[in-house]
């Protein structure tokens, strides 16, 4: 942080003297150092899946791997429970997501074009019931869902997702209802638009990127859930991909090839969702701050 | 389920005051909302279906946890659905036991290295992003995302094996330094210090990128005639960052902190897939300490009062992180 060169420098120009700018190249040697200790984590977990077996476990690492193989991502996927895995995993996520969002499309409606006592206090719970300690909700629903048999069930999955993720929808997609001017609703009504038709036909389409960022982290936050699956799910074959992640292992015992072709697959749609939502929101960060 | 939440979303909005325009239509303007004051009714009806939700999954849980944690609920019950009240033996239980104050005391060391290390870490970054050119800085941002977009199970996972006795990468780095000794075969998470800074590493490599981008973010859009200023004046740029930048993104950085702290406290799954929070329970954190209890040895009396107190202690630190968020003017 002691680099001599920053912003204010590079914008006086009697300072801009003809000279090597060490500073500039202290600072971009600490940015690729920086790169590789942060990305190497990925690196390898993706150069060990392509790995053939005889060069996953050597005395030197290897760490540009010469053969190239598939063999780890096909005992991955057909030598353990990855597709009934996914398939529950696909189910419990899409179900809850689809749920959260449309409640919390409605109850935002509700908060933030609506005037009403206690909707201040209403948030306030809301953002509250998101910084629960994990177990605070985990320990009663884990009784509670005993009782009702909703145990080692996909309905019992999905109801403690949705109250996991629902909080969180809310908070999210109210920034998006928000940046609605106002009059547009005021004119519809004069016009003698219901409010059923006012919601349907102007406030969807207007806060659609909320809806779709909404989704899209909900989703990641379901589909990376672990404890509560880990928790509730007792049979292999009701594990989400997450619990079968962590619990993985293969005929051959501790197979660290398979264990990192099958981190790449079960990371793999939550990076790719991630780029896009989250690139898009760094340029905007950026972009609408240079202004 | 952390990381991605709050503090994502936009937030264009602020300085509305809900106070004021109630019954007052005409003093209404653009930034102010709630159109109609009889329109009770419509709201009650979209918000209905969510309150009935957050009733039966949240507020029922919650008071079914403080029942249980008056009780001796355990793995019999479960079966047989019967139980006694036991009044406050289980929190006297959970107060008298050295383990329980063990467990609080590393929780909160371990959250304070953990804030600390990704807070500073990502001061240090968002400060050398200023300073870089575009294809240097969307490289930094590329690495950055990446890191953040992980999944925590498949990132504790990853871990294990940069740190596996016998052929762990990062093992056979350590070893090539002649600094440790021969390390090759070191089981991290079988030593209390080792297996707290494995874990450490692992939590600050994800923590990082979101404090970094947000405060990158805050930096560039401080008004920089200031900076200027003080660098004529002669500041030097260790002194013109900590009294002239920091000052003015001091809002941001009290939320990622605010924010840093209650992640840490709650963090779970990299203490659980890397040492189970042993070995013998020492790297256990309130976490980990409650879920032993409740889901291991099924004491779940036990395991909700403890979750109880836990979650009083965190209810302190949000009450602080919303009244933040309210003095900044967020209309709530």
């Amino acid at each position: 942080m002691s680099a001599r060169d920053n912003d204010a420098v590079r914008d006086i120009p009697v300072k801009a003297k003809k000279r090597f700018p060490w500073g500039r190249l202290r600072t971009n040697t600490a940015a690729a150092i920086f790169c590789v200790i942060w990305f190497f984590p990925v690196y390898w977990m993706v150069i060990t899946a392509f790995k053939p077996r005889n060069e996953v476990m050597t005395v030197n690492p290897v760490f540009l791997p010469t053969h190239w193989s598939l063999q780890n991502f096909r005992t991955a996927i057909f030598q353990t429970q990855f597709l009934v895995n996914l398939f529950n995993s696909v189910l419990t996520t899409t179900v809850s997501v689809v749920l959260s969002v449309l409640l919390a499309f409605l109850a935002c409606a509700a908060l933030t074009l609506y005037r009403f006592k206690g909707r201040r206090s209403i948030m306030v719970t809301v953002l509250a019931i998101q910084m629960l300690p994990g177990t605070a909700l985990l320990i009663p629903q884990f009784i509670v869902f005993n009782q009702l048999g909703l145990l080692n069930s996909y309905m019992g999955l999905i109801l403690a997702y949705i109250a996991a993720v629902l909080p969180f929808s809310i908070w999210n997609m109210r920034g998006f209802f928000l940046a609605i001017p106002v009059d547009i609703f005021e004119s519809a009504r004069v016009e003698g638009a219901s409010e059923w038709q006012i919601l349907r036909m102007i406030t969807f389409p207007l806060v659609a990127p909320g809806i779709i960022s909404t989704s899209v982290f909900a989703f990641i936050a379901a589909w990376n859930d672990y404890l509560t699956a880990f928790t509730f799910m007792k049979d292999q074959s009701k594990y989400t991909l997450p619990v079968w992640l962590a619990s993985f292992s293969t005929p051959m015992g501790t197979d660290f090839g398979g264990q990192m072709a099958a981190s790449v697959l079960f990371s793999l749609p939550v990076v790719i969702f991630f780029m896009i939502i989250q690139g898009n929101m760094v340029k905007g960060i950026t972009e609408g701050a240079i202004k | 389920m952390t990381s991605v939440t709050t503090g994502v979303g936009p937030v264009p909005h602020s300085g509305e005051d809900p106070s004021r325009d109630q019954g007052a239509p005409r003093r209404r303007n653009k930034r102010q909302r709630g159109l109609r004051s009889n329109d009770g009714k419509t709201a009650a009806m979209l918000f209905g279906p969510t309150g009935l939700i957050l009733i039966a999954l949240v507020a029922v849980p919650i008071v079914f946890l403080l029942i249980s944690s008056f009780s001796d609920f355990n793995q019999r019950s479960l079966f047989t659905g019967e139980f006694n009240i036991v009044g406050l033996r289980q929190y006297v239980i959970a107060l008298s036991d050295s383990e329980f104050w063990f467990a609080i005391l590393r929780t909160v060391l371990f959250t304070a290295a953990l804030v600390l290390g990704s807070v500073l870490i990502g001061m240090y970054i968002s400060q050398m992003m200023t300073r870089l050119n575009g294809a240097m800085r969307y490289l930094v941002t590329f690495v950055l995302i990446f890191a953040w977009a992980m999944p925590n199970v498949a990132s504790s996972i990853v871990w294990k094996w940069l740190f596996q006795p016998g052929y762990g990468v990062v093992n056979w780095m350590l070893t090539r330094l002649r600094i440790f000794g021969d390390m090759s075969n070191t089981a991290w998470s079988n030593n209390t210090a080792l297996a707290l800074i494995c874990i450490w590493m692992l939590v600050v490599w994800q923590a990082v990128p979101y404090i970094a981008i947000t405060l990158y973010a805050a930096t560039i859009a401080v008004d920089h005639s200031c900076l200027e200023a003080a660098q004529l004046d002669g500041a030097g740029s260790w002194r013109l960052y900590w009294q002239i930048l920091v000052p003015m993104i001091k809002p941001n950085l009290l939320v990622v902190a605010i924010l840093s702290v209650i992640w840490d406290f709650n963090v779970f799954n990299q203490i659980w897939l890397v040492s189970q929070g042993g070995p013998a329970g020492s790297t256990a954190t309130i976490g980990v300490f409650t879920y032993t209890k409740a889901f291991v040895s099924f004491d779940i009396g036990q395991g909700s009062a403890i979750a109880v107190i836990t979650m009083l202690m965190l209810l302190v630190l949000t009450g602080v992180y919303i009244r933040n968020l309210l003095k900044s003017g967020e209309d709530l």
